[in-house]
């Protein structure tokens, strides 16, 4: 009897690698594996009967591999699309991807076009989902001041983005030490002057610390001249509202107001 | 005038954010810039939008004047000399600390600068020099810089202006002449169009330079390229050994030259990199969309600026002469010129195709490209598989990016139409104007008054809270019709009401 094989992997771009390379060189076939990565939202009571788990432990010699060969055998870009979808929040991430290699590896650098076929266009389409998160959060994300000049942020995208956006601050603001803390993985990246940034796990962190400060003069002014910059006559806060979706606001320091600091 | 003395920094945002409020070009767009390691800053050609005000537009820059005290008397203005408000100005250092630390905090993207005119334009534009001096010297602020350009200063300020700029604007405020005469007595539209001309020759010739400049050859040996249109060089490069090259000023000895206006000492080899834009003031005076769309293509076509920006008028001042906005500044007006806009810029549409003289304004209830191909049946359908990238353009419901997905998708393998949906082509538009392998989604017939009925119930969504001009009593009358089991000697009556027109001001 044919049991399809479902290889669970760590949710993170080294975990889906290392199982693609397994459920590749298992020899079980494309049809009967399945590549599952581990995530907060899948709750796990819907497991498959007859199906065989086999846990995968994440190896980066495999994972490696796995990108070299994305890389040299079908392009960079492909590639590019692959981690952007791996780092998505997408439920099943895994299985498109190795889908999506199967045929890269199959049609070559031109698959990044074959917007027809459905796995490459969910995997574009993912891709531009995490790209515009990306791209919201250059603009929204908002740094307050500490007493020590260290500039904090705290923010909480659906997407794991925090590898995607810290480049850009790296690059703007080199000669800070920041911090950006991302309140839904209880990750955070860092930067300090001449040094390239790194991501770290702090389960630990006082998320308070990276709250704004009560008093920062600047957040006052800011508020002040984001109030005045509106022009009553055309107010208009569902267009607002479409471009700047509730869900950042918790983080922007013009829509705390007063001393309520939001719950985490 | 009322002029507070110690007034708080505080203070001076408020009065001086309010009075910025009605300039509308708060893009950071046009420059890709890496930070330089040393400074703060850089800049993305996407341009980022910081927040969204309560109405609902993007906060991308400071948007500031440096003073609201001002002499000239224009009559739409809030900060004209006549009124009586609160009057207040930056000092440079100020302007500069706040735009560093507000950076820093990544709630801008950069400074907007503009200003009321005190004392004269010189002197005003002397106070903005300096102030965007200030922040690249000495601030060592790389970020994005739009700064605007005072009709009627001295071509040299501008020019010194333009090395520390991302970005010059001129504000055309109306489109004809006689109407800039009429509500803005000292500013005359001669004074408007020189700068603007200067940059835009200042920025070819630096192209052309820079064209140079990346043959990788030595400076030195770069042939000289002169401006000579406003005799600026000459002035500018007072020094003595004026020689060889633009980019060896900055070695010049500056002796009984005007020192304020020293070239940039901070590498910068672009003068005004993102372009020029204007804006123009909309439904204040009597001129037609045909007429502003005009002005504005000859802009493009004359000018090279990369945007125009239209403002719906808001009677700030309750000033008899000019229309009452109290129904609501004309919102879907503006939002059809944008619409235009963006046809003429990137969708190759001349606007003598969008309107003419007899027919000069947009229509209300249909975008100006629907309205066009309703207009154009002839050119219809289109074969999307075979179709090149500026016919696919000019169907309703594919844009530019739609059009270069299907130019590359089509490349692996045929479309149909669920291909299209999948790749974010606006089916319930562009459906009447597009075959897939030579067949029609479902048999349509090529008629004007059909489609226009069927695109009129599609019901497109119009941004929100602009839909107010639109008076639904008209539409439920197409509604009605579209039930008749005849419609179409009825449609041949009752379609003319579908071109109505904004009502003449």
């Amino acid at each position: 009897m044919d049991n399809t094989k479902i290889f669970v992997c760590e949710n993170s771009i080294d975990g889906i690698f290392t199982a693609i390379y397994q459920a590749w060189s298992s020899g079980y076939g494309h049809a009967n594996v399945k590549i599952e990565e581990q995530c907060d939202k899948n709750n796990y009571s819907n497991m498959e009967l007859f199906s065989e788990y086999i846990i995968v432990k994440t190896d980066f010699d495999k994972a490696l591999k796995v990108s070299k060969s994305v890389k040299n055998k079908i392009s960079q870009e492909a590639f590019d699309m692959v981690c952007r979808a791996a780092l998505s929040d997408y439920q099943g991430k895994g299985d498109l991807i190795y889908r999506f290699l199967i045929l890269g590896f199959h049609m070559g650098g031109k698959i990044v076009n074959h917007l027809s076929h459905e796995v490459v266009n969910r995997i574009f389409k993912l891709n531009r989902y995490v790209n515009y998160e990306v791209h919201h959060l250059l603009g929204f994300i908002r740094f307050s001041e500490q007493d020590n000049r260290i500039l904090t942020s705290i923010i909480h995208p659906k997407n794991n983005v925090l590898s995607l956006v810290t480049p850009h601050f790296a690059d703007r603001l080199p000669n800070e030490k920041f911090v950006i803390f991302d309140g839904n993985r209880n990750i955070c990246s860092l930067h300090v002057p001449g040094k390239s940034w790194i991501i770290a796990e702090i389960p630990g962190i006082e998320k308070n610390d990276c709250r704004d400060i009560v008093d920062d003069e600047y957040g006052n002014l800011w508020k002040a001249f984001f109030d005045n910059i509106a022009i009553k006559e055309r107010v208009n806060p569902k267009l607002q509202r479409n471009n700047l979706p509730l869900r950042f606001r918790k983080d922007m320091t013009e829509f705390i107001t007063g001393n309520a600091i939001s719950t985490l | 005038m009322i002029i507070q003395e110690g007034m708080s920094i505080q203070r001076k945002l408020e009065i001086l954010s309010d009075a910025a409020k009605f300039d509308v070009a708060c893009t950071s767009s046009g420059v890709d810039r890496k930070g330089n390691q040393t400074g703060i800053g850089n800049s993305l050609a996407c341009g980022i939008c910081h927040t969204f005000s309560a109405d609902g537009r993007c906060i991308s820059l400071l948007k500031i004047l440096f003073t609201n005290e001002c002499i000239f008397d224009c009559k739409y203005c809030i900060n004209r000399s006549s009124n009586d408000v609160v009057r207040a100005s930056f000092t440079p250092k100020e302007l500069c600390e706040l735009t560093i630390e507000f950076y820093r905090r990544n709630y801008i993207e950069g400074l907007f600068l503009s200003s009321g005119i005190k004392v004269s334009p010189n002197h005003t534009m002397e106070l903005i020099f300096e102030t965007l001096r200030m922040l690249r010297e000495e601030y060592h602020f790389n970020g994005y810089i739009h700064c605007k350009a005072i009709p009627g200063s001295d071509p040299v300020l501008i020019e010194a202006i333009g090395w520390y700029a991302d970005r010059m604007s001129v504000n055309l405020e109306f489109p004809t002449a006689e109407s800039l005469k009429q509500l803005a007595p000292h500013k005359n539209r001669k004074n408007i169009l020189k700068p603007m001309r200067q940059i835009q020759l200042r920025r070819e010739s630096n192209n052309e330079y820079l064209g140079i400049h990346d043959n990788k050859q030595p400076h030195y040996n770069a042939p000289v390229l002169r401006d000579d249109v406003f005799g600026m060089d000459s002035i500018y490069n007072k020094g003595p050994s004026n020689d060889n090259s633009l980019l060896k000023i900055d070695d010049v000895n500056y002796k009984g030259g005007i020192s304020l206006y020293k070239r940039p000492s901070i590498k910068r080899d672009k003068f005004v990199p993102a372009g020029q834009s204007t804006q123009m003031i909309i439904g204040a005076t009597e001129e037609s969309d045909y007429q502003i769309m005009s002005v504005s293509q000859s802009l493009y076509d004359n000018f090279n600026l990369k945007r125009v920006f239209y403002s719906a008028f808001v009677n700030v001042n309750d000033d008899s002469n000019l229309p009452s906005t109290q129904d609501g500044p004309p919102l879907l007006r503006e939002h059809r010129l944008y619409q235009a806009d963006w046809l003429i810029r990137f969708y190759g549409f001349r606007i003598s195709e969008l309107l003419t003289e007899k027919n000069p304004n947009f229509n209300v209830f249909l975008d100006p490209k629907c309205d066009w191909a309703i207009r154009h049946l002839e050119m219809f359908p289109v074969e999307v598989n075979k179709a090149d990238y500026r016919t696919l353009l000019r169907v309703p419901g594919i844009g530019v990016n739609s059009a270069r997905r299907i130019i590359a998708a089509r490349k692996t393998a045929v479309l149909g139409f669920k291909d299209l949906k999948a790749m974010g082509i606006v089916l319930k538009r562009a459906v009447y104007f597009i075959t897939c392998n030579g067949r029609m989604m479902y048999p349509i017939k090529l008629n004007e008054d059909f489609i226009t009925r069927e695109l009129l119930t599609a019901n497109d969504r119009l941004p929100y809270g602009i839909d107010r001009d639109i008076t639904y009593k008209q539409l439920s009358l197409f509604d009605d019709i579209s039930f008749k089991s005849d419609y179409k000697q009825d449609a041949k009556t009752d379609i003319k009401l579908v071109p109505q027109r904004y009502s003449p001001i």
